[in-house]
């Protein structure tokens, strides 16, 4: 894929990612989960990435982490803040995982313990990798709840996460994530398991920490919804591949790639009339193991032609920073 | 989108995977192409499962050891009981394979005629205990409520009552003969397997399907035998295999305390015999061989009952994420 | 929220097509937990608290709410998996054929159990994974026939599998797990069309699916109203969902009522401040509400010791000292749209 720097903001990338992909050698046969995603982001900027069920957004965010099985091959590079993470050696080198890029789950219960205080487990982040004492980590744990808009945060740090509700466990999450005051934040899908008011407290308080601290964040998620009007960037993925990205603005005003606007149109709307017919993108979500050198999305699009099932359509700039893949963009007859 | 991709370059047929083109492209345009692109593939049901080379030789081995038990009678041996068939404490040579024992008796041929009697009760005690284990254990786990509580009071009360004294109480009152000692280890068997098929069932009467065949006005019966017995029998038949090893062994210990069948022999008997200090010590072969025939018979039954098991397994996920 | 009351049920005597009414409905569970019940409380979840419903034949009423507010446990109890510890269901309320599901037992609430059939959410648990997909599909008939209907059943499953979009042929030898969740999904629906059911309750039939599967099945749904004259009880906590699918809406909160009435009346004039704080919080929250609304807590009360008075009182933001005293009874603000709230949004009525 062309590497061409992605919109970004004034000052050069924190994280820059170029031609990532990700291999999973099962027993079943090699699974292509990402396949040539370039990107960069900008410090204090949100990017959202977007796309069905299996279209490699979460094994992305793995890949940055370096929380993918030993069984995945990976390849490109990863550059964050002109470091080239994947060539990083020693332990030393590593720490800044878990510092100043952190990650956010979508089930919370898979980074909390379920037999430790909430107050004990944040402390210990802080200790372990700032090196606080005792004293004053529990004292930073107390002011991080209070901060994520824990209520009644004195008497949260000593219960267990099963006695909070998921919304509240999620806050618990952030404030653990936050403990160290990362400069980069991944949220791979961070509300998807909670309610339409809790989700929506959730992604304002992940804004609003954010802007505060300057942070970069990565907002991922299933919802185009979720994304507009939060995100700067938007990348939408299918299949493993970019398909197209772009400021949010251009993206959802002057979408290029016939999947973003199926996605966008699939998705019934609050305001619209009842019994609306919605507008189905055929078949379903990509199966890794199904993909090939062709458009990811060809099987299910409505404006394919001939190119498509012949060769991958390569990620083009148009000049703009709005980068998309496709042989038959939308608008292109028009101009 | 009803144009199909150009024949030649179908992304599937590209990948030796184990992926198939399922004709459904075909088969299912009823509504054109859009049906077409609903899943038009499926995996290999036996993808990923191969019973295996071993299981195989497991198998192998218990037919033959069954076959040989069944046709004793006909196959060409000596008399089991004909003592003086060779001399005292022969080693194994060419016309005594195994050897013979203190009274000159052929092991081959007491091998051979101790697997009818090892089979048999394992084989009777196992299938009693599916039986009534399994029954008990699928109504406790689909009813619930009181059913539950008597089946599991019994289940309870069968393993909380040393399977030992049990074992004594019934022999010894009732005589050690094959039914009775089949019946006991039997009884024994009820209680781990009604355990087990409950704990499936529980699992499996939650299950959506269950409901909805209930609201479809499916009665209880239909419902066990058509949703509930499939999903909880078929795994356990790989269980009834290591159930019958466990059975086998279980014959073995009964005949060290004398406890086993009177008149007959089985493998067990067999190694008592064999395990006299002194018979030991002047033709280990006596004990040997049986052991060895009881050792690798139950290895393969566990082995087989748990690669059974694995491979019963049903998979649910089309595509596991 | 906590509303009670029936103001909402409609007239049998100005409607005689009502298919289902549900008046009532109470349901309570013992609440686990040792420590209560050593200490000998008896403590219950109050799981659905006095709620009633009705629907009109070709209608779709949908039913919105956060997690854990009793819209499962709703369906279920009218399907009387498990029976309701109160309340009555009725099947052809006025008719001839009129039942209470509630009141019925034995086989003569299996006789009935066809008019009313039910979608779970989970499309692969809800199929048995050792029968056949055709099997599975042709049970409500293989249930209910004799012996000499084979043929005209095989021409019915044949027919309805077609409907849903899946090809008889492959069905027969293919089992679930060979199939992709929204085909799943459309086995389910065949299976529960099958029987011709007056009543197809759906609990979250889309939840569990994609966004671009989810549009396919909402769309099926719809032909499927169509083609068999079906009237739907649709599940949903999305929104947007609901209101895709909907004539009627009723919001649950907290195992009551807050608000029912018209699709249109509840999505353009919400009166009740939940269902206002539920608009306000969709990701793109709905034109008639505005998005500071979304400003309730998050700390949902629990079901074993509900609120005084009004139950959503914990998190309103218009809560005065009579919510806590005085629960609100749900009443009409406006045609066919009814609320449970001292202190709902008027609208000039158009
Ligand atoms: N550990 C793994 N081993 C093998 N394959 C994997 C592994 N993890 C992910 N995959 C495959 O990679 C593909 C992309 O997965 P990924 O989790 O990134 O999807 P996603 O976009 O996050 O989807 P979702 O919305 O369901 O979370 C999936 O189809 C999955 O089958
Ligand atoms: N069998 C049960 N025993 C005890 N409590 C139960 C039982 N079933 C449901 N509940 C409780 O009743 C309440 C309502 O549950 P229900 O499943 O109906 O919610 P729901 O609205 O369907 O939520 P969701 O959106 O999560 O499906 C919950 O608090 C739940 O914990
Ligand atoms: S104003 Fe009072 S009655 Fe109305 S919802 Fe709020 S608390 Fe309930
Ligand atoms: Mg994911
Ligand atoms: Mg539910």
């Amino acid at each position: 894929m062309s590497a061409t720097p992605s919109p970004s903001g004034p000052v050069g990338p924190l994280l820059s990612v170029r031609d990532l992909g990700v291999t999973f050698r099962t027993p079943d046969g090699d699974v292509r989960a990402v396949d040539g995603v370039s990107f960069d982001l900008a410090e204090g900027r949100t990017l959202g990435i977007v796309g069905e069920s299996g279209s490699g957004k979460s094994v992305t965010a793995k890949a940055l982490m370096n929380l993918l099985p030993s069984y995945a091959d990976v390849e490109g590079t990863i550059t964050f803040d002109g470091r080239d993470v994947r060539a990083l050696a020693t332990a030393r080198e590593r720490h800044f995982w878990g510092v100043e890029l952190t990650m956010v789950f979508q089930d919370p219960m898979t980074s909390l313990n379920p037999v430790k205080r909430i107050g004990e487990q944040i402390a210990e982040c802080l200790r372990v990798h700032l090196g606080r004492s005792r004293r004053d980590a529990s004292a930073a744990a107390l002011d991080l709840l209070e901060r994520v808009g824990i209520p009644e945060p004195r008497k949260r740090l000593r219960q267990y996460p099963h006695e909070l509700s998921g919304g509240l466990r999620q806050r618990v999450v952030i404030a653990m994530a936050l403990a160290c005051g990362p400069r980069l934040l991944i949220a791979d899908e961070p509300t998807t398991a909670l309610d339409v008011t809790v989700q929506k407290h959730i992604l304002d308080l992940l804004d609003d920490l954010r802007r505060e601290r300057g942070m970069s964040m990565v907002l991922i998620t299933h919802d185009l919804g979720v994304v507009k009007g939060r995100a700067d960037d938007v990348m939408v993925m299918y299949g493993g591949r970019t398909m197209e990205h772009a400021a949010s603005g251009p993206l959802f005003t002057a979408m290029r790639h016939p999947y973003t606007s199926a996605l966008l149109e699939t998705i019934p709307r609050i305001d619209a009339a009842a019994h609306a017919r919605l507008v189905p993108i055929a078949g379903r979500p990509p199966n890794p193991s199904e993909l090939g050198p062709w458009c990811p999305f060809a099987p299910r699009c409505g404006s394919r032609v001939e190119a498509c099932t012949v060769e991958a359509p390569p990620l083009v700039d148009d000049g703009t920073g709005h980068r998309s893949a496709c042989f038959a963009p939308l608008g292109a007859g028009e101009a | 989108m009803t144009e199909q991709l150009p024949p030649d370059r179908h992304p599937r047929q590209q990948r030796d995977a184990h992926l198939h083109v399922q004709d459904i492209e075909s088969q299912t345009s009823v509504q054109g192409g859009y049906e077409a692109m609903l899943g038009g593939l499926s995996f290999d049901d036996s993808r990923g499962r191969r019973l295996g080379v071993t299981f195989w030789c497991a198998i192998g081995w218990m037919g033959l050891v069954l076959v040989a038990a069944v046709a004793a009678p006909w196959l060409p041996l000596a008399d089991p009981d004909q003592t003086g068939f060779g001399g005292r404490l022969d080693p194994p040579s060419g016309d005594a394979w195994f050897g013979t024992d203190g009274n000159g008796r052929d092991v081959f041929s007491r091998t051979v005629w101790g697997a009818r009697i090892s089979l048999v009760v394992g084989f009777v005690a196992i299938v009693m205990g599916m039986a009534f284990g399994g029954t008990l254990g699928i109504l406790a786990g689909y009813f619930r409520g009181t059913v539950d509580r008597l089946a599991s009071f019994l289940m309870f009360a069968l393993l909380a009552f040393p399977g030992l004294v049990l074992a004594l109480l019934f022999i010894a009152s009732l005589g050690p003969s094959l039914t009775v000692v089949s019946l006991t280890l039997g009884i024994l068997a009820i209680a781990p397997v009604g355990r087990l098929a409950r704990a499936a069932t529980l699992l499996y009467a939650e299950r959506e399907f269950v409901q909805a065949a209930r609201v479809l006005g499916a009665g209880h019966g239909r419902i066990i035998v058509r949703e509930l017995l499939p999903n909880v029998l078929v795994p356990m038949s790989g269980l009834a295999l290591l159930g019958m090893a466990i059975t086998v062994v279980a014959e073995g210990g009964l005949a060290f305390l004398g406890l086993s069948v009177a008149d007959g022999f089985s493998w067990g008997k067999l190694i008592v015999m064999g395990a006299a200090p002194r018979t030991l010590r002047d033709g280990p072969w006596v004990a040997m061989f049986p052991i060895g025939a009881m050792f690798l018979t139950v290895l393969a039954l566990n082995y087989a009952g748990d690669r059974l098991r694995w491979y019963l397994d049903v998979r649910e996920l089309a595509f596991e994420r | 929220m906590a509303g009670s009351g029936d103001a909402h049920l409609r007239d049998p005597g100005a409607f005689d097509d009502v298919v289902l009414r549900v008046e009532n409905l109470v349901q309570e569970f013992p609440a686990g937990g040792t420590v209560g019940r050593l200490a000998g409380r008896r403590a219950v979840v109050h799981a659905v608290s006095d709620v009633s419903l009705d629907v009109r034949r070709g209608e779709t009423l949908g039913v919105v709410g956060e997690s854990g507010c009793g819209k499962s446990t709703t369906a279920r109890a009218i399907v009387q998996m498990p029976r309701p510890t109160s309340g009555r269901v009725l099947l052809g309320p006025g008719t001839d054929d009129e039942v209470d599901l509630a009141a019925t037992g034995g086989s003569a609430l299996r006789e009935v159990r066809p008019r009313l059939q039910m979608i779970f959410q989970d499309p692969i648990s809800s199929l048995n994974p050792r029968r056949s997909v055709r099997d599975i599909v042709g049970e409500g008939l293989a249930v209910w026939s004799s012996a000499s209907d084979g043929p005209h059943q095989e021409a019915r499953v044949d027919e309805v599998l077609r409907a849903v979009g899946i090809d008889p042929a492959v069905a027969a030898t293919r089992r679930a797990h060979q199939f992709s969740g929204g085909q799943c999904q459309r086995i389910s629906i065949a299976r529960a069309v099958v029987l011709d059911p007056e009543v197809l309750i759906c609990d979250e039939p889309v939840s569990a699916l994609d966004v671009s599967v989810q549009a396919q099945i909402l769309n099926l749904l719809e032909d499927m109203k169509d083609r068999y004259g079906l009237t739907l009880v649709f599940i949903s906590h999305d929104l947007s969902v609901v209101r895709n699918v909907s004539d009627r809406v009723a919001v649950m909160y907290l195992g009551k009522l807050c608000e029912v009435g018209d699709a249109d009346a509840i999505y353009e004039r919400p009166a009740h401040p939940y269902t206002r704080a539920l608009l306000a919080s969709a990701p793109e929250p709905a034109p008639s509400v505005d998005p500071s609304e979304a400003a309730v807590g998050d700390e949902v009360p629990s079901p074993i010791d509900p609120p005084s008075g009004c139950r959503f009182r914990t998190r309103c933001p218009r809560a005065v000292e009579r919510c806590a005293v005085e629960e609100p009874v749900l009443r009409a603000v406006g045609d066919d749209h009814h609320v449970a709230c001292h202190f709902p949004s008027l609208w000039p009525s158009s």
